[in-house]
């Protein structure tokens, strides 16, 4: 009962955070001076113009045109693209643009997660040896080069002087599957490096701690080798920060590819927001924004319940 | 109640002072951050090339060259002094919108958190609403329509720097603020703030000489991060085009060399090397901050 109750409160919560930032988003729209469906449509007729303000309810004040879009995303009409003389629905351009970004997040966190649970484990336990020092300050370094500067040198290293790769662009998994990986490598490479690093920093600390506790002692005393130690007994207990901090991110890394996909000339979110903000198409850039703020809320509400009801323990921390 | 307070700061609150010897770290990442403000601060009185004159005669030379000591870009602009003079932007935004930002989350946090009651789900759900938005993406929608231009009146080079400023700041105030909230509300439930309010100490003073002392460290730590952070915005900002224009800034630098890779590189390499150096010093700072505080880290 308490579950449900919990549950429920997290959904009032969710949806009202949700509205309030999509509402502001479109009163920051709004602020754009002057009419905005000249915004929109800065060349055509005034006829075309009262259309579009008719459409979009631009005509009606700043609540009825978000009461307009709310019910029209509501029932999955999201708005369109005004371009010359024509328009695009934006749900046609999420389902091209979705499964891009999607695969990008995806190899970049089994990369990650894939790197840093055996740097994380090992250097843990040689806690200060040289392995130590060296993984943490290379990784160190690694995470504060920025995302843009670190896609850049490498498509420059890779792809322009060594031809490994090609540099730019972006190729479907299910019509060319060895094309698709070759130009995922470096973009997945540049978002994967700060992750990794983040990833290895919680799992060291934590494993730290667990290898202190009694019943590691315990299970090395009764002769079970350190492999098995490590990945049966100090491992799992140890993992529930990386992975929850790794659910975090899915959220996050919705709009944080962006930088890489414009680098990269990958038709993902991250493109179509920066190309619709450039464009001024100010409810496709409403509806864009929302979706990935909606993702971003949802992941995170959804980890924290999850881990609220598994783990009871955490319950009395967030206060 | 002097004394009170002495067994409170002495007994209670573990504030470790910094240890004597300092790793090797701490002086290189102090030295790159002094040389970095040194040179934003005195950077026109220096001699040495102009920063936006074109040099005709030597396009694209490399890096230790006779007269352009770290070479010139393709179009002939000198790199040295134009590193010189981004930095300063860069320093400065980054600078401006954490401290400001930094300063108005602080107080919203721990008032929010200190007075609890109604105002503090409000500001919580403000909160979260901020970061509900991933920050660059919330940068760029507030750049575009703050900027905003049309053919007949572009926005001037100083109302971008401004709302590129006013955009961060409003980035950071919900990230630091939700990190003074939480330190204040694990602060405000000790027991030298109970027996402080039960002597009937006003709640300012007790925010003043108990609460803050406590929760400054925490902040200052994620704020050597958020500097680190900006940089990193910044630099974005000028790759995707909507940031400071005309090479002003490290990463306007970077985006406008981005097309000259293949002839020459260090109008990449080097930008990106400035910001890279700068976020690593000041991660460095935060991180040696925040493990002097880490009890869990320090006790093992």
């Amino acid at each position: 009962m308490e579950t449900i109750r919990m549950i429920f409160k997290r959904i009032v919560l969710l949806s009202t955070v949700v509205v309030i930032a999509t509402f502001l988003l479109s009163l920051l729209m709004r602020l754009l001076p002057g009419d905005p469906a000249a915004v929109l449509v800065p060349n055509a007729p005034e006829e075309l113009r009262a259309l579009i303000r008719e459409e979009t309810g631009l005509s009606k004040g700043i609540f009825g045109y978000y009461w307009q879009w709310l019910s029209g995303m509501l029932q999955g009409d999201f708005g369109k693209y005004y371009l010359n003389g024509g328009y695009r629905p934006v749900s046609e351009v999420l389902k091209k643009c979705l499964p891009p970004s999607l695969f990008l997040i995806l190899y970049a966190q089994i990369v990650a997660l894939a790197l840093s649970i055996p740097l994380g484990l090992i250097s843990a336990y040689k806690e200060n040896s040289r392995f130590d020092r060296i993984t943490s300050s290379v990784l160190f370094t690694a995470v504060s080069i920025p995302a843009f500067a670190s896609g850049i040198i490498l498509s420059l290293i890779f792809a322009v002087q060594l031809g490994w790769v090609d540099p730019i662009g972006y190729e479907s998994p299910f019509g060319n599957p060895v094309e698709h990986f070759k130009l995922m490598i470096l973009p997945v490479t540049s978002l994967a490096i700060g992750l990794t690093s983040s990833y290895t920093r919680l799992l060291r600390t934590d494993v730290i701690a667990t290898l202190k506790e009694d019943y590691v002692t315990m299970a090395a005393s009764k002769g079970i080798s350190n492999k098995r130690v490590l990945w049966k007994h100090v491992f799992r207990p140890s993992s529930t920060t990386l992975l929850t901090s790794a659910a975090l991110n899915m959220g996050g890394l919705i709009g944080g590819t962006i930088i890489v996909e414009i680098i990269f000339v990958i038709p993902g979110i991250g493109y179509e927001i920066a190309y619709s903000i450039g464009a001024r198409q100010i409810v496709a850039m409403q509806t864009l924004i929302a979706l990935v703020s909606f993702a971003y809320v949802f992941f995170n509400s959804t980890v924290d319940l999850i881990t609220n009801i598994t783990d009871p323990r955490t319950r009395e921390r967030r206060v | 109640m002097s004394s009170t307070e002495q067994i409170a700061t002495t007994d209670i609150a573990p504030v470790q002072k910094a240890r004597k010897k300092r790793p090797f770290g701490f002086y290189l990442a102090g030295f790159w951050v002094a040389l970095i403000l040194f040179l934003a601060v005195f950077g026109d009185f220096l001699p040495g090339p102009q920063w936006d004159e074109s040099f005709y005669d030597s396009l694209g030379v490399a890096p230790f060259h006779q007269s352009h000591i770290l070479g010139t870009t393709l179009d002939g602009y000198d790199m040295y002094s134009g590193l010189v003079h981004g930095a300063r932007l860069s320093v400065f935004v980054a600078l401006v919108a954490v401290i400001v930002g930094g300063a108005i989350g602080t107080v919203i946090g721990v008032a929010s958190a200190y007075f609890r009651g109604k105002i503090d789900v409000v500001i919580t759900m403000a909160f979260n609403i901020m970061l509900s938005i991933p920050n660059l993406v919330l940068s760029l929608a507030l750049i575009s329509v703050l900027a905003y231009s049309d053919e007949n009146n572009p926005a001037s080079t100083t109302r971008r720097v401004g709302v590129l400023m006013l955009s961060l700041t409003i980035v950071i105030i919900p990230i630091l603020g939700r990190i003074a909230r939480g330190a204040t509300l694990q602060w405000s439930s000790r027991e030298f703030v109970l027996a402080s309010k039960s002597m009937g100490t006003t709640n300012f003073t007790i925010i003043r000489k108990h609460i803050l002392p406590n929760v400054a460290p925490a902040i200052l730590a994620i704020g050597f991060l958020a500097i680190g952070s900006v940089i990193i915005v910044e630099g974005s900002l000028a790759v995707l085009g909507i940031g400071v224009p005309g090479g002003g800034s490290w990463g306007s630098m970077l985006a406008n060399g981005r097309g000259n890779i293949a002839f020459s590189p260090w109008e990449v390499y080097l930008p990106a090397g400035a910001i890279a150096l700068t976020v690593i010093s000041c991660n460095w700072f935060g991180d040696y901050v925040r493990k002097a505080l880490d009890q869990r880290e320090s006790k093992i």
